[in-house]
């Protein structure tokens, strides 16, 4: 055959759409919201990684990092005597400018002689770029993203608020947005710094450090691709439950347009169309529309990153101190992913019906029962596979049971897909038997036995939309109910944990100054010291297992003793214990090292292994690493830790002028207004944060549920002229129009609230999941699960919603419909 | 130009094989015509399909242009039915989808044989020249049966398989049609193979058969 030929074919194939547009537009809606979505989540996670693997590149590089313990900044004689022993380290000096502008920018300034090898900047540099960076006027690194921001050109100096201007800007792709680095001895004046603020030295030099100093090592300076992993594979997840239910839309369409078409393949076939090229052809014409949907898809997915990345770049920065641009930074593999992914699922969906057309033979493929037949063996096929994907959830769910906190999350998400895909695939035959039996019990009603024995017939088109549906509820109400939860309880929990009415960081260097006079202060009641430290867990005379843990040291003031978020303790009062020197830890580290209060572990201190009993565990949400807490005093006896914040606990019922004590404060220590933070700021800024981690989610799922009602909708759409039709005969016999109307709307009202009453036992089962072990797998903290009456009732009346305000448009025109038209369609038929 | 040697063929059914042809033979030389008649689902437009390829038979051979079906491939297959034959089925199967006159050219174009000559005096003859932009569901059961057979003969066939072409029409029209039919037959000089319940229709046609019971007798019209 000529291309001619092929090409009469195809559009012959195509011409369909001519006269049914609706299907055209269903496959096209599906693909572009299931492709749009997904290709959302992933330039998120993509221009995320982006970032990530920039600023690895740029500060570990697995680098050791040294610091004196006491926290005072590092002067410049301290790097020489280490340096005149023979110690490879580099100076390094990190602060932040503000510009004429106003905003901050983040300075690292290096010496990128003395760095490492392999250290990154120093190795990579030309000469001629490196002996410009180390002469004055200097340069300023900064990523094209940074110099975006700023909109400057390469070669401007910034002016800063101070006044002065920053060294002449060059990009570097390699650098991660929002950071300009620069060489010591320029970021030493623009940041007013006496010196280096740490070294930095490669992991694998030995050193023998003297007691003021610690040497924090790369590892324990968690790398932010692992701890933002969990972030992403929760974005990652959203999008993928996006994706399923788009495909369910294209499914549905392609088994429509091809089964409608089926007699005109028979007519090509019979005309001499052999049957190799006439699936070459449907599959061409999946390829296009494919094409079409994926590119439209991206577009709006790419549209839908830029609406939703300040978003995500706010809560990853509360989250774990990430910094992403607000420009989205995509590679070349996003693109393809994007279009593998949407033509990859195209052919999944469209994969069964291009075999069964292929398969029929000519003249089958006039008979339709051929074709209906098949939903027959379908019901029993998706009543087997919905049982073996539950029995794998199980599976899955006994495995994971098995596994220790912090892992398993890949695998919790698979158990979860494979419990929601399992449901969904039992809906169909649950809904063909129930409906079969209500049409049996209702024999003496024919208008009602009619009606539902006519939801059956449309079963075959309506129970894609329907197991779409029941994805995206049961995920709504799930997600709805785990967010809310983790609200009620982090809100109580912030209660606990803020106990001081003033928190404030004062520098290092002033910090005891500051805190004496405090301390003769009148108006504060009580000063609660904090610090903060890291050490390493030895579990096993191994050092190279021992695992790292922050260590946190309280005042144990009465007022924190009441409210402290205890979980587990060794008694009533584990506070004497706590005080004598036992320690308590956070429920991270217990669930992870499978400790319980009476216990003991061995950590790592400067004057060797010391043993702590565990006299409590104690609740610590957003936390991602494990935490042992001690008195303040003891954290500083037993590990040097440098001074941390100060928490004010003012005299109860007695007004204290706040104003004044930041005005005295700045006066007396020069410490700005704006570090003295009172507790309610604090805690509105928690729950801001909170509240963006879940924007996120929140928006994806209410996609989700938009993308169901497409579905819906769509697929009412594209089956409108056949219901005509099959109304045609009624309306003959005289049922009237507006009755008809009714009737439909009754029996789609109907179907979806089944199918809502099998999406609240299910998103319950999705909430407790979601808390119970996704949540330990991916945090290692455990929430308990909260039921809102609400939430459910949303579902079912969203439900009945979604599918009425869907079922509208097609019913409103049969309404509309001039009689005369529906005689038209009794003819066809 | 048509062989069928002892063609069987049975359907399987719930209540077990229906024979409906049971070792049938007939010979169609080129540009020869004959009529099938016989009772509503004596198995005629079975007979048709297994003509023109479209099914196979339990057992016998059909022998197209020279060819043995059982032999062919698929494609093979399509191809010979592409380029030699053309059908007029009962239920007319034109493309709703397409307009008349694309509906006329589509076999004519997928065997690359399109001759606009030709479609056009086709379009003429059969009074459809005014309506070759409407779709088929704008077209009176005649006009649909009349461009069914277009879109047969516009590939200038050398067989003409034809099922019950007049079936759906009143006495008028379908003398129209049937005269319409054999003048193009004629001028085309392929040959005829056409089921009819009517004597009427078969009398024009060189030879007549009747299929009863599975098995061909000669018949007079
Ligand atoms: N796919 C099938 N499966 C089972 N039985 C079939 C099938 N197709 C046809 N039959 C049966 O085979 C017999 C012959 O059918 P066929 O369509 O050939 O009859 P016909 O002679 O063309 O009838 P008519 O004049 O009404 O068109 C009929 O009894 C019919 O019921
Ligand atoms: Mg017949």
């Amino acid at each position: 055959m000529s291309l001619a030929a092929y090409r009469t074919a195809l559009l012959t194939l195509l011409s369909h759409y001519r006269r049914h547009p609706g299907q055209l537009v269903m496959l096209l809606v599906g693909l572009w919201v299931a492709s749009a979505l997904w290709s959302g989540v992933q330039a998120i996670n993509a221009s995320a990684r982006d970032s990530y693997a920039r600023a690895e590149a740029l500060f570990s590089q697995q680098l050791d990092r040294i610091e004196r313990r006491d926290g005072q900044p590092l002067r410049y004689e301290d790097f020489l005597t280490l340096r005149r022993d023979g110690a490879p380290v580099s100076p390094m000096v990190e602060g932040e400018v503000e510009l004429a502008d106003g905003t901050r920018l983040p300075v690292l300034g290096i010496d990128p002689l003395t760095l490492p090898e392999g250290g990154g900047l120093g190795a990579a540099q030309a000469s001629e770029t490196l002996l410009r960076f180390l002469r004055p006027p200097y340069r300023t690194r900064v990523a094209p993203e940074t110099l975006a921001t700023l909109s400057a050109e390469p070669g401007a100096t910034p002016t800063l608020a101070s006044g002065g201007t920053m060294p002449p800007l060059a990009t570097d792709r390699t650098l991660p947005p929002e950071l300009a680095v620069m060489d010591i001895a320029a970021a030493v004046v623009l940041l007013e710094a006496s010196g280096p603020s740490h070294l930095v030295i490669a992991p694998e030099a030995t050193l023998s450090l003297p007691d003021e100093w610690i040497r924090h090592s790369a590892d324990n300076l968690t790398a932010p691709g692992q701890l933002t992993d969990s972030f992403h594979l929760n974005l990652t997840a959203m999008g993928l439950l996006a994706l399923v239910v788009g495909l369910f839309i294209v499914h549905a369409a392609l088994s429509l347009t091809l089964e409608q078409r089926l007699g005109l393949m028979r007519t090509l076939r019979a005309l001499g169309l052999p049957g190799r090229p006439l699936v070459a052809l449907l599959a061409t014409e999946l390829l296009i529309l494919g094409l079409v949907g994926a590119m439209a898809g991206i577009a709006s997915g790419v549209w839908l990153a830029q609406w939703l990345l300040p978003d995500v770049a706010a809560s990853l920065q509360a989250l774990y101190g990430e910094r992403l641009g607000d420009e989205l930074s995509l590679p070349w593999y996003y693109w393809a992913g994007g279009l593998t992914v949407t033509l990859g699922g195209l052919l999944t969906a469209g994969a069964s019906s291009l075999w069964h057309a292929a398969r029929l033979d000519i003249l089958a493929m006039g008979r339709s029962q051929a074709w209906h037949g098949r939903f027959q063996r379908q019901l029993t096929g998706m009543a087997v596979a919905g049982g073996l994907l539950w029995l794998l959830a199980i599976g899955l769910g006994g495995w994971l049971h098995q596994l220790p906190p912090r892992a398993g999350l890949t695998l919790g998400f698979t158990m979860i897909a494979a419990a929601l895909l399992g449901s969904a695939l039992w809906l169909p035959p649950l809904l063909a038997s129930l409906l079969a039996v209500l049409a049996r019990t209702l024999r003496h009603r024919p208008l009602a036995q009619w009606a539902f024995a006519d939801v059956n017939l449309q079963l075959p088109r309506l129970s894609v939309a329907m197991m779409a549906l029941l994805i995206a509820l049961s995920a709504n109400l799930g997600v709805s109910s785990m967010v809310d939860g983790f609200r009620l309880t982090f809100l109580d929990w912030l209660d606990q944990r803020l106990v001081a009415d003033l928190y404030l960081r004062p520098p290092a260097d002033r910090y005891e100054a500051v805190a004496d006079w405090l301390r003769e202060r009148d108006g504060i009641d009580a000063l609660l010291p904090t610090r903060d430290s890291e050490t390493r867990l030895i579990d096993t005379p191994m050092q190279s297992t021992a695992q790292p843990v922050g260590l946190y040291g309280v005042t144990p003031h009465p007022r924190l003793r009441e409210r402290w978020p205890l979980l587990d303790a060794i008694s009533n009062d584990p506070w004497p214990a706590f005080q004598q020197g036992a320690v308590m830890i956070n429920e991270q580290l217990a669930l992870s090292s499978a400790l319980s209060p009476g216990e003991t572990l061995t950590l790592r201190t400067p004057q060797g292994p010391r043993a702590f009993q565990v006299a409590a565990v104690y609740a610590d949400y957003g936390n991602p690493r494990g935490e042992v807490m001690l008195t303040t005093e003891r954290l500083i006896e037993r590990f040097q830790a440098p001074p941390g914040s100060i928490g004010l606990v003012l005299p109860p019922g007695r007004a204290t002028d706040i104003s004044a004590l930041r005005d005295e404060l700045s006066q007396h220590f020069g410490i700005s207004r704006d570090s003295l933070i009172d507790q309610a700021t604090l805690k509105q800024q928690s729950r801001t944060i909170f509240e963006r981690t879940f924007a996120i989610t929140r928006a994806l799922n209410g996609l989700t549920l938009g993308v169901a009602g497409i579905a819906l909708l769509t697929s009412l759409l594209a089956q409108a002229p056949q219901r005509r039709r099959q109304l045609a005969p009624l309306w003959a016999q005289g049922v009237s129009r507006r009755r008809l109307t009714g009737i439909g709307l009754c029996q789609l009202g109907g179907t979806a609230l089944i199918t809502a009453c099998l999406a609240v036992p299910l998103g319950l089962a999705l909430a407790w999941s979601l808390v119970a072990k996704i949540n330990v797998a991916a945090f290692g903290w455990r929430l308990p699960l909260h039921v809102f009456p609400e939430h459910i009732a949303t579902t079912l009346v969203l439900a009945v919603a979604v599918t009425l305000l869907a079922a509208l448009l097609p019913a409103w025109r049969l309404w509309r419909l001039p009689p005369g038209h529906l005689l038209r369609e009794f003819d066809a038929s | 130009m048509l062989e069928l040697c002892d063609v069987s063929k049975s359907y399987a059914t719930p209540q077990g094989p229906l024979s409906v042809l049971a070792g049938i033979s007939l010979r169609l030389p080129a540009g020869d015509s004959l009529a099938l008649m016989g009772e509503s689902g004596c198995g005629k437009s079975t007979l048709l399909h297994l003509a023109a390829g479209l099914d196979v038979p339990d057992s016998g051979r059909v022998i197209l242009a020279g060819q043995a079906l059982d032999t062919l491939s698929e494609s093979r297959r399509s191809a010979l039915r592409r380029h030699r034959l053309g059908l007029v089925f009962q239920a007319f199967h034109l493309v709703p989808s397409l307009s008349v006159s694309d509906n006329l050219r589509l076999q004519a174009r997928l065997a690359d044989r399109e001759d606009s000559a030709w479609t056009d005096e086709l379009l003429g003859r059969l009074g459809l020249i005014g309506m070759r932009d409407r779709y088929p569901e704008q077209l009176s059961g005649g006009q649909q049966q009349r461009l069914a057979i277009g879109r047969a003969l516009a590939v200038r066939p050398d067989l003409l398989l034809a099922d019950e072409p007049t079936g759906n029409l009143d006495e008028r029209s379908a003398d129209e049609v049937l005269t319409l039919l054999l003048a193009l037959v004629a001028d085309s000089g392929c040959a005829l193979l056409m089921v009819t319940h009517s004597p009427r229709v078969a009398a024009p046609l060189n030879h007549c058969l009747r299929l009863s019971h599975g098995q061909l007798m000669e018949a007079t019209p």
